[in-house]
Parts: structure tokens; C-alpha cells; sequence
């Protein structure tokens, strides 16, 4: 009977999402997205900013205002978060050649139909949607300074001289964890740049090698213009990752040795939740936002309009 | 690819077959030294304290010790994989449907400002944890949800929205508006054409989806550790790495539980390895 009613008002306007009640309805239908990402990210987000404005230790009642002074003495005076800072910059940079460049290559070779190229996938893909922090507890054993199977195999082909104490040299604990999140980070890449390959004509590959282009050369000039799409979205979620990093960090070296494999993810959580410094630590989670920001607005873009 | 024409050439020309094999062999050593971390875990997981203290990492298991399966199981992983599964079963269908339905009203429904909206649901993919905890905790201590499965369960329906609205719009997209026209003319409520036209024929995008964020909240990290205090109410990635520095000189139980918390991952890979490529490149492109 209700559907009856409504009937001679969809059959005169033809089209959906006229009337007011369309319009009522569409909103019905974001209600639930739209209330628990209010509570969950947009709310939080901006008292987040607020509270980065003010000197508070998390429980007493008052909290000082001190205007901008917490980002001043982060950029003047906190030693560590310029250590995370750079730390920060380090992994995305490495990030962007390293697991990216694997990713390719694997992506590029496991394209072609061979026996067995599904099963290599998998090997390659599977670490990648194992959780952060397995892969922290995993490598933490692999590099453990007398029963790790990295310094076991030195020993064993002779090379003492080359074992380490990966996880508590300060030289070298932040490559260590970083080598242990490309084993994770190359899976996504690789599926990505296999899903751009698709696009690439292979006529026009066929013919490129007919006129003579070495297989490197075609790949430069046929298969790279094709992939530029596919690079610029590996590009902007390798970047954003990178400045998010945090889990495999604090599960291998909790931030250590003294500090020195701090990330802006780690330092904010140690300042807010270990030494209570609320504000300072909001602060920290502002830049880390602002920086996201910068490579997600065109990411942002791209997504909007596809 | 170029290999492609490569590989036939072989057939006709038996001189490039050399090079071949090398590449078989070369691929290989690569994917086991990609496989290593894994397979040391497992057979680390095998071994008796005695036969790890004994031989090492590199040996082969003397003889295979299931029982640390069961010991891990019973310190604490059975108390983790109720709650992760629990979390799990109830989120992740809800969160697919909340998306679904955000996304058909964006693509669908002829709302004004549908972009607008929808770009603001996708920025919410970049936000750092970090730029909400803060809030939440002041807000959840207030609602007394700290400690409370409930609690941790809202706040992954909340952070999974971004990419499940991304997902399924790119999806319910294509869904000609012709279908949807028609069953309205035919009398249809919006809500009846959802279930009835949008919901069957987003089958391939919900698969996906409940596979992805299926992983996602299985593999939880940050916010079970900030919201999470309890040992009964600890997740699975919460709980392993938790159980790691308890039992820390118990190499065998602690491989153990690693090994049984990835399983269910392991599982579901072998089983729906063809959504994940289609899933996870239709999601970030």
C-alpha cells in the first residue's frame, strides 16, 4: 500500500534524487558512515589541535595555555624529535627506492607467464598481509645477537667478523628494522605495478622489439610511460606509510638505543603516554598530520576524480 | 611482457633454454631466501627447548614437538584468538554494510555535494593514529569504554570507513543507472532497491572487501595497545607481542604463538588469493 503512494511522484519526475525526501533518504543512508566518522576521526582530530595549544600533563584539571610554545620548543629544543624527524625522512626515502624498486622488479618479472609464476607471487606477496607487528617479533629473532639466524649464518660460513648486535648498535638498528619492514612493504607495490602491467599493449611491445629496442629499452620507453599512473598511487601511499610508521618500530627497538631509532609515531607516543607530556605530544601528531597532508592532497585528488 | 616472446623464442631457438634455467634458478634462491624468516619460525615452533639450545637455529627439528602449540594455546592465545575473532566476525560485516550504504547514497543518489563528502571520508585515510588518541582516550574514559571490546570495536568500525567507502563507491559506480531507474519506476523504495538491485550486484566489491578488512582488523595493532590494558582483553596482535616479552627465553612457545597467530591468514590467502590482486589494486587506484 506505502509503495502506491509514493509511485505517482517517481513516475512524474522520472528521475531519482529530486525531491525532498530522495534527499532525506540519501542522507538516512550516510547517516551511520557520517556520525561514527564524526566521533571516531573529526572530532578527535580538531581537539587534538586544541589540545596542542596548551602545557598539560593528561590528569591534572588545569591545563595551560601556551599558544604555539609547545611546536617552538619541539623545533628548539627537543633533541629527539629532530632524531625522529630525520629518522622519519630516512625511511621514506629509502622507502621510495628500495621496496618500490623490488616491488618492480618482482612485478615486471612475475608478469610473464611461466610455470610456477603464481606460486612465486604468493611467496613474495604473502608477507605483505602479515600484521606489523609479527614481522617486528619475527625479525627481532632473526637478528638476535647469538641465537639469530643472521649472525648464525656468519658463524657458520666463516665470517664473525661481520655479526652485529643489529637491534642494539645505534649505527645501524634503524636500517636493521627498516630491512625487516621491506620484507613486509614489497608485497602491495608489487601487486600494484602486476595490476598497471595489465595496461601495457603488448603490440606495442612487440613492435618495439621488431625495430630493434633492447628489452631494457622498451621497458624505459614503453612499459615506464604506461606505469605512470600506477606510480604516482605507489609514489603517494609509500610516502604516506612512511610517515606513519610505528609498530615494527616500537615491538624491535621500543625507540632504542637512546633514543636514536625514535620515529615521530614512537616519539608522540612515548611524550604523550610515558613522561605524560599531552600537549607536546599533540603537537607531534599535528606535523605528523601536516606532512601527510602535503602528499595526500594530490593523492586526494586523483582518487575524487577517477 | 618482452619475456613472453622470449620464452617462445626458447622453444624454437633450444640455445636461450640456459638461460632459462638460470632465471628458474636464481627466482628460486630469491624466493627462499624470501621464505627463510617464516620457515626458521616454524621450525623453531617444532623444536624442544632442549633440541633449540642444542643445535641451534639451522638445524632440522630432532623430533616435532606439537605440544608447544598446545602450551602456547593455553597461556594465552586461546584468550586472543576468542577476542580477535570476536571483533572480527562482528566488525567487519557491520563496517561492509555501513560503507556500502554511504557509498550507494554518494554515487547513486544524486546528492549534492556527493564529491565533496566523499573526498573528506578519503582524507580520513591518511590521518595518523596518533592525531586522535589523545581525544579518544579522554572521551572513552569519560564513557568508560578503556578495556572494553565494545569500545575497540567502534573504533575500527570508525577508521575502517575510509577505505570501505573507497572500495565499494568505485564499485556500486558501475552499476548502470538504468537498473536502479527502473526499479524505482516500478515502485521500489530506496531502501528495497539497495538490498534488492545494489547489494547483489556489489557481490565481487563485498568479497573483496571482507577479505581486506577482514586483514586489517585481524592485524590491529596501535589501537588495541592504547586502548587495551587487560590480559583477558587483548587481541591477537596485542597479545603476541605482550606474550613475547613475558616468556621472552622461551624461544619454542613464543615461535609457537607467532606461528598460530598468522594461520588464519595463511588460511584465508590460500583460499581467496584471487580477490586480494583484484581487491587491493581496485582499492588505491
Amino acid at each position: 500500500m506505502s509503495q502506491s503512494v509514493s509511485l505517482p511522484v517517481a513516475a512524474v519526475s522520472r528521475q531519482p534524487g529530486r525531491t525532498m525526501s530522495d534527499r532525506m533518504a540519501a542522507w538516512l543512508f550516510l547517516a551511520p558512515a557520517t556520525i561514527i566518522f564524526m566521533i571516531v576521526l573529526v572530532y578527535p582530530m580538531i581537539y587534538s589541535i586544541y589540545l596542542s595549544l596548551f602545557d598539560w600533563d593528561g590528569v591534572s584539571p588545569v591545563k595551560t595555555w601556551v599558544g604555539l610554545g609547545n611546536y617552538e620548543e619541539l623545533f628548539s629544543s627537543n633533541r629527539v624529535f629532530w632524531i625522529a624527524l630525520k629518522n622519519n625522512i630516512f625511511w621514506g626515502v629509502l622507502s621510495l627506492f628500495v621496496p618500490t624498486g623490488i616491488g618492480l622488479a618482482l612485478a615486471v618479472l612475475l608478469n610473464q607467464k611461466f610455470a610456477g609464476s603464481a606460486f612465486f607471487r604468493s611467496v613474495f606477496y604473502f608477507p605483505a598481509i602479515l600484521s606489523m607487528s609479527i614481522v617486528g617479533l619475527i625479525w627481532g629473532w632473526m637478528y638476535h645477537p647469538t641465537l639469530g639466524l643472521i649472525n648464525q649464518t656468519l658463524d657458520f660460513v666463516g665470517l664473525e667478523g661481520l655479526k652485529q648486535n643489529w637491534l642494539s648498535d645505534p649505527r645501524i638498528s634503524l636500517t636493521a628494522v627498516f630491512v625487516a619492514a621491506t620484507w613486509h612493504n614489497v608485497g602491495l607495490p608489487m601487486l600494484l605495478f602486476l595490476a598497471g602491467l595489465q595496461t601495457v599493449p603488448k603490440e606495442t611491445l612487440e613492435a618495439a622489439r621488431i625495430d630493434g629496442a633492447s628489452r631494457w629499452q622498451s621497458f624505459w620507453h614503453v612499459t615506464m610511460p604506461q606505469l605512470r599512473e600506477t606510480t604516482m598511487v605507489v609514489v603517494a601511499i609509500t610516502a604516506i606509510n612512511s610517515l606513519k610508521v610505528y609498530d615494527i618500530i616500537y615491538v624491535m627497538t621500543y625507540g632504542g638505543p637512546a633514543n636514536r631509532t625514535q620515529v615521530l609515531g614512537t616519539w608522540m607516543y612515548f611524550l604523550t603516554y610515558n613522561a605524560n607530556r599531552v600537549g607536546m605530544g599533540t603537537a607531534i601528531a599535528v606535523i605528523l598530520f601536516c606532512l601527510t597532508l602535503i602528499f595526500a592532497i594530490p593523492y586526494t585528488r586523483h582518487m575524487v576524480r577517477k | 611482457m618482452t619475456a613472453v616472446s622470449d620464452f617462445s623464442d626458447a622453444e624454437t631457438h633450444g640455445r636461450k633454454g640456459i638461460g632459462q634455467i638460470a632465471f628458474y634458478i636464481g627466482l628460486s634462491l630469491f624466493a627462499a631466501l624470501w621464505a627463510l624468516p617464516l620457515l626458521i619460525l616454524i621450525f623453531t615452533a617444532l623444536k624442544s627447548a632442549n633440541d633449540f639450545a642444542e643445535s641451534g637455529t639451522f638445524a632440522m627439528p630432532r623430533s616435532l614437538e606439537w605440544a608447544n602449540f598446545a602450551r602456547a594455546w593455553e597461556i594465552g592465545l586461546k584468550t586472543y584468538f576468542f577476542n580477535s575473532t570476536l571483533i572480527t566476525l562482528v566488525k567487519v560485516p557491520v563496517g561492509v554494510l555501513i560503507c556500502s550504504m554511504a557509498a550507494f547514497a554518494l554515487t547513486k543518489m544524486r546528492l549534492r555535494g556527493a564529491d565533496t563528502i566523499f573526498a573528506i571520508f578519503v582524507l580520513g585515510l591518511i590521518v595518523p593514529m596518533q592525531m586522535t588518541l589523545v581525544p579518544l582516550t579522554i572521551l572513552y574514559q569519560h564513557l568508560g569504554l578503556i578495556d572494553r571490546i565494545p569500545g575497540l570495536f567502534f573504533l575500527y568500525l570508525g577508521f575502517g570507513l575510509p577505505l570501505g567507502i573507497l572500495v565499494m563507491r568505485g564499485f556500486i559506480r558501475t552499476i548502470p543507472d538504468e537498473l536502479i531507474e527502473a526499479a524505482f519506476v516500478d515502485g521500489a523504495s530506496w531502501w528495497s532497491i539497495f538490498w534488492r538491485v545494489v547489494v547483489p550486484l556489489s557481490r565481487p566489491a563485498w568479497v573483496s572487501l571482507l577479505i581486506l578488512d577482514g586483514i586489517s582488523t585481524w592485524n590491529e595493532f596501535i589501537l588495541a595497545q592504547i586502548f587495551i590494558r587487560t590480559q583477558a582483553n587483548r587481541t591477537v596482535p596485542l597479545g603476541v607481542v605482550n606474550f613475547s616479552t613475558e616468556y621472552s627465553t622461551a624461544y619454542e612457545l613464543l615461535a609457537a604463538g607467532q606461528v598460530m597467530s598468522i594461520a588464519p591468514l595463511v588460511l584465508l590467502y590460500l583460499f581467496f588469493q584471487r580477490y586480494f590482486v583484484h581487491g587491493m589494486a581496485g582499492a588505491v587506484k
